[in-house]
């Protein structure tokens, strides 16, 4: 354990006396001016940025983290309810359109330090080392400029830092999580079930929950309110995994501050700050690098909106690269109705998974695959599964009040990345004038044939658990994509090492640069992602001030 | 308080209020507030107001006072114009799309049966809404199947957060800072209830 503090003691910094927040931190956390020239400015606060935040700040860099939304307290900004959560959320007008188009809003992304994994279930899986080449493997999708060998390491960081709960790992390449596996409840219970039925394997885990006490984070009390964001300090989330020790290594946080417009040099091509709106308020903060990381859909919409001579069609767009390849992973919830009593509002929602089904099955039609995952949706949420079916009035009300009786899978699949799937400015503007973001969204066959076979699955499972009925609602998850990495500039946005092809000092280390999303849930990656390009940026600044 | 007038009883007994001195300040103050008449902002016309309580009522099954107040919490919602953040690009955003929305389920009234939406009778509204549910493709300009999404998102946010509603399914509400002990199957809390019929499968009680 003392070698996760060594290298981050966010977990240490955090109060014992049963308060959430260290006030005393935040309000003798740094402040730069304006006028400062900071080394790094991080434009968003989440599971990218947070980590590129901490990892530069610990290096002894300047950094100032924007965030648009509230640096939280979860004693007294988070409810444990679902409609008071609402403010989690992006709500900021968003239009979605294609022949699929993915609702954003609360199942999608968050806006607040922490970003979306405050609200986030808390599943923290690795990538297969297939999801790195599918296109030299499967013929389809991308190859990644980096291999699954250069993110482990990153990887086994976050899975200590956060810390991460499961059993031995035995799909992908094989590995085993720092916490114990968490007993699991009746939803779970089924889960199990269901796989030993059908000659499946199932895991529990691997959830980013504290098993036991780390640092001054207190155990999971199986509240089952993950997704309404932890007021136990149980989930991790950037807000209490690496927002601490970033302020007590001199890192400002500037929330409520929503970023505008990269500012980019004409003259020598080079990024020099971000235009920043807060209060209403326009300001300008100079710094000597911008990194970009706020989520598959504002980070695209952020470089469109900064247009200027260099880039008259958007920043780092000049091949027609940003906001395309965006992906979503087919997020399909299947219930089962039992004679005995789920109740599977207690304990986490992320419990139990399978990854038989998530490589690419030659005897099949379609390429890659899924995975499988217990989800609980709270009551507001489970209305949405009966009017899916068409349920209403007095008969949606008698169905509700079968609740307790209804255990809930889901299923992630891999929908492949296509180049139309993307965001484009919107003519409609948001409070402060600036164009939205449109999402236009579409799958492909294979992607179809894959949410096929996972339904199917899923209901197996269920029956072979003994369900008498099963009901399926369709849905999406997991934004990934948008400015991907890629080896040259005609095929992404950024390289291997989340440096932007166009402006070299612009780096982009959200979500956004994943060329493929797996089957995996995707914060891990994502953090591992972003720290690996923080370790790029700390030696590439320690190499140019030996130069001189 | 007054006790939830559930018309469903499956759950004898349960009031998820009994808990409410377990539960955190932040989250008790804002769930006991559900309990009080609505003082939120007034969005719609009164003209509209009568058709969205109407529908509101037909949606959720509720013909009698004490009601849940499914209109007023949207209405305080649109007021605020805390939307869900995103809208179909072929749908105006939710607050143009709710009032045009209203007029048009009037218009679909007075053209099946001659009266405002409201003064139909019960099954005479209910007819309506099932011409709107089942049709593919548009209503009056509008994808019907986008417009009734967006209505039952609406209304089932605002009654499936009401502790009565909680009552009725067995759902004992916010669980900080006391969490569970007793989790897995057919395993309960203290303060959770059994059913009267347990047996009885997902419409006992038609
Ligand atoms: C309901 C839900 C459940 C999920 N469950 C899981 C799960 O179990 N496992 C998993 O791995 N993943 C899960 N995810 C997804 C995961 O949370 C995200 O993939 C991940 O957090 C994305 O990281 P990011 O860095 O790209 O963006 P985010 O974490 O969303 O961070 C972006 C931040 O940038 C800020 N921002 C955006 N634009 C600007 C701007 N212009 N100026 C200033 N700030 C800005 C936002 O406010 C936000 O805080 C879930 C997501 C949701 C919504
Ligand atoms: S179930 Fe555990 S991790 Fe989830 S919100 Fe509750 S305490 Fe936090």
């Amino acid at each position: 354990m003392s070698r996760v503090r060594d290298r981050n003691n966010s977990a240490w910094l955090l109060p014992t006396d049963g308060t959430r927040t260290n006030h005393r931190q935040r309000r003798e956390m740094r402040r730069y001016a304006e006028s400062d020239e900071v080394d790094v400015v991080v434009v968003g606060c989440g599971a990218g940025g947070a980590t590129v935040i901490q990892r530069l700040a610990r290096a002894g860099f300047s950094v100032v983290g924007f965030d648009a939304g509230p640096f939280w307290d979860p004693d007294t900004d988070w409810v444990s309810d679902e409609a008071g959560s609402h403010d989690l959320f992006w709500t900021d007008p968003r239009v979605i359109s294609g022949t699929d188009p993915v609702p954003l809003g609360a199942n999608n992304s968050g806006r607040g330090v922490g970003g979306s994994m405050v609200h986030f279930a808390g599943y923290a899986p690795r990538f297969h080392p297939s999801d790195f080449q599918t296109a030299t493997l499967d013929g389809v999708g991308a190859d990644w400029p980096i291999n699954y060998e250069d993110l482990e390491p990153y990887y086994q960081d976050m899975e200590e830092e956060l810390p991460v709960a499961g059993e031995h790992w035995t799909w992908g390449k094989p590995h085993s999580y720092p916490h114990r596996p968490h007993p699991v409840g009746g939803n779970g219970e089924v889960f199990q079930r269901g796989a030993e039925a059908m000659g499946l394997t199932a895991k529990v885990g691997p959830v980013a929950t504290t098993n036991g006490r780390f640092g001054n984070r207190p155990h999971c009390i199986y509240r089952g309110f993950c997704l309404q964001g932890c007021k136990v300090n149980a989930k991790a989330s950037p807000l209490i995994t690496h927002i601490p020790d970033a302020l007590a290594h001199g890192a400002e946080i500037r929330p409520d501050s929503m970023v505008s417009r990269i500012a980019v040099d004409d003259r020598t091509g080079k990024a020099t700050g971000v235009h920043y709106i807060s209060d209403g308020v326009e300001h300008f903060q100079r710094a000597g690098t911008v990194v970009v990381a706020g989520y598959s859909i504002e980070t695209p919409r952020l470089l469109l909106n900064s247009r200027s001579a260099l880039f008259p069609d958007g920043l780092c767009n000049n091949f027609d690269q940003v906001g395309r390849y965006l992906m979503v992973q087919g997020a399909a919830q299947t219930s089962g109705r039992f004679e005995s009593e789920i109740r599977k509002y207690k304990a986490p929602p992320p419990e139990v998974s399978c990854e038989d089904f998530y490589e690419t099955d030659p005897s099949k039609p379609y390429k890659r695959g899924f995975s499988l995952q217990t989800v609980a949706p709270l009551p507001v949420t489970w209305s949405e599964h009966l009017t899916a079916q068409g349920h209403w009035g007095a008969d949606l009300r008698r169905r509700m009040t079968d609740y307790v009786h209804w255990a809930s899978f889901g299923t992630l699949c891999e929908l492949l990345p296509q180049a139309d799937n993307r965001v484009t400015l919107d003519p409609q503007t948001d409070q402060h004038g600036l164009p939205v973001a449109n999402f236009s969204y579409s799958m492909c066959d294979n992607d179809r044939q894959l949410l096929d076979a996972a339904q199917t699955t899923m209901e197996e499972m269920l029956r072979a658990a003994g369900a008498a009925e099963t009901i399926t609602i369709k849905r999406f998850a997991h934004l990934v994509g948008g400015a991907r990495m890629a080896d040259d500039e005609r095929h992404g946005v950024v390289d291997a090492d989340c440096r932007s092809f166009a402006v070299p000092n612009l780096y982009i280390t959200d979500g956004s640069v994943l060329p493929t999303q797996g089957s995996a849930n995707p914060a891990l990656t994502i953090m591992a992602v972003a720290a690996r390009a923080a370790e790029g940026m700390i030696k590439s600044a320690q190499a140019q001030s030996a130069q001189t | 308080m007054t006790k939830s007038p559930i018309p469903y009883p499956r759950f004898p007994g349960f009031d998820v209020m009994e808990q409410a001195k377990h539960w955190d300040q932040v989250t008790r103050e804002l769930v006991e507030s559900r309990l009080q008449p609505p003082d939120g902002d007034s969005f719609f016309s009164l003209s509209e107001r009568a058709v969205a309580a109407t529908l509101c009522d037909q949606l959720t099954g509720q013909h009698e006072d004490p009601r849940i107040p499914v209109v007023q919490m949207i209405e305080t919602r649109l007021a605020a114009n805390r939307t869900d953040g995103w809208h179909h690009a072929d749908l105006p955003p939710d607050r143009r799309t709710w009032q045009q929305s209203l007029r048009n389920l009037d218009a679909d009234a007075h053209e099946a049966h001659g009266t405002d939406f409201p003064t139909c009778s019960l099954d005479q509204q209910a007819q309506v809404l099932t011409s709107i549910q089942k049709t593919s493709g548009l209503w009056h300009g509008l994808r019907a199947d986008e417009v009734w999404n967006l209505w039952m998102r609406y209304v089932c946010a605002a009654f499936y957060s009401h502790p009565w509603a909680w009552n009725e399914i067995g759902f004992p509400g916010p669980a900080y800072p006391r969490g569970y002990k007793n989790i897995g199957m057919n395993r309960r809390e203290s303060f959770e209830v059994g059913q009267e019929h347990p047996e009885q499968g997902p419409v006992p009680h038609q």
